[in-house]
């Protein structure tokens, strides 16, 4: 068999879902990869729809630097975001709840 | 077509119907399992993945095909399926031949699928509803397998002297059994008459032939057809004069038969 190729597959299991990477597989042209990607990821009527796209126009992006930046970004992170909204909210309770003198009275109406 | 109830058929009608039913479910069945040794040992696992599947598709047609027969003569389908003599079997001699290399497994499964739509194509308005049901089924699972055999058949032919070198020599082997899976069946003017049979099966061949012609032109792979007046093709090959009889006369097929009978033959009463 001459060259073989990877193809990455994508499917998606029932209608509105998203596209999940399902796996992959070898082919000596994408005609018989989407034939593969039928028979690996499709014949037991697990899939509505597939992707089969070959690794080489696959874009990779793996550098730390850019993905894992050393300092703290939990500010950029919505979840971040509200975490420490209600770390302030629990603080005021336990304020006012403690009766600790000199806390203006808004901060519980807020 | 009104619908026909298979028990209102006259007996020769019933006959031939049943002919046709095990003529069909046998094709399925032992192509099925000729391609199903390449389980393990095909070019590449994905491919050795997608022939075993096709493989399996085949045997389920022939299982559907075997239910209805048992509807029409009454019995058990496995009974059918694997109870049988030799020369009890009805598939065509096409069938035959063993598993060989890959590129005759490849031109065998091209022909035969080829011919099999064609005369799936007569059976689409079939007036026995149970059959039309299953033919419409079975014509949903082969439109892939077309795709994959004109795919490999294409890719043989566009690859090195090797590979176009043995599908040509497994072409011209094939070829004068290729035309028995066509042949005329016995009783097939009444299966005509009844609405069931759309068209005799000559009719079928013919349209088979011409839809591969300009396919195996443009591959200049061996088509030893000639165009007599009008659009027939005509063969000087040798056709086998028994289409579907005397299989106990193969030694391949003794021995697919004993493959795949063996274990029922350990016990035929055992249930499953």
């Amino acid at each position: 068999m001459r060259s073989l190729e990877v193809y990455e597959v994508f499917k998606r299991e029932r209608e509105g879902g998203p596209m999940i990477h399902a796996g992959n597989l070898l082919a000596p042209d994408p005609e018989l990869a989407s034939h593969y990607a039928r028979e690996f990821y499709g014949r037991r009527q697990e899939s509505i729809r597939l992707w089969i796209v070959p690794r080489a126009a696959i874009r990779e992006l793996d550098d730390p630097d850019l993905l894992q930046p050393p300092f703290d970004r939990s500010f950029k992170k919505p979840a971040g975001y509200s975490t420490e909204i209600k770390r302030k909210l629990a603080e005021a309770r336990g304020r006012v709840d403690g009766r600790v003198e000199g806390e203006p009275e808004e901060v519980e109406a807020g | 077509m009104t619908a026909v109830m298979a028990e209102a058929l006259d007996r020769g009608t019933r006959e031939a119907l049943a002919g046709l039913l095990l003529a069909m479910a046998d094709d399925e069945f032992v192509l099925g399992f000729w391609d199903s040794e390449w389980t393990g040992i095909a070019p590449l696992l994905e491919e050795d993945v997608a022939q075993s599947s096709i493989a399996q598709d085949e045997i389920g047609h022939a299982q559907a095909l075997y239910q209805l027969l048992a509807e029409v003569i009454g019995g058990d389908a496995d009974r059918i399926a694997f109870g049988r003599e030799p020369a009890a079997y009805r598939h065509a001699r096409l069938l035959d031949h063993a598993r060989t290399d890959w590129a005759f497994s490849i031109a065998r499964r091209f022909l035969y699928d080829t011919a099999d739509a064609a005369r799936l194509d007569l059976l689409v308005a079939c007036a026995w509803p149970p059959l039309a049901g299953v033919v419409a089924k079975m014509r949903r699972e082969e439109t892939y397998h077309l795709l994959h055999m004109h795919t490999w058949l294409e890719r043989l032919a566009s690859g090195g002297d090797d590979a176009r070198g043995r599908l040509a020599a497994a072409l011209e082997r094939l070829w004068p059994d290729a035309l028995t899976v066509l042949a005329p069946l016995p009783g097939e003017e009444l299966l005509v008459a009844a609405g069931i049979l759309a068209e005799p099966m000559a009719a079928a061949e013919q349209r088979w032939l011409a839809s591969l012609r300009p396919i195996f032109t443009r591959l200049e792979l061996p088509f030893p057809f000639i165009q007599l007046e009008g659009e027939r093709l005509e063969t000087t090959l040798a056709v086998p004069a028994e289409p579907r009889d005397g299989h106990d006369g193969s030694d391949s097929f003794r021995w697919l038969w004993g493959e795949f009978t063996m274990v029922y033959r350990s016990d035929p009463e055992a249930v499953w």
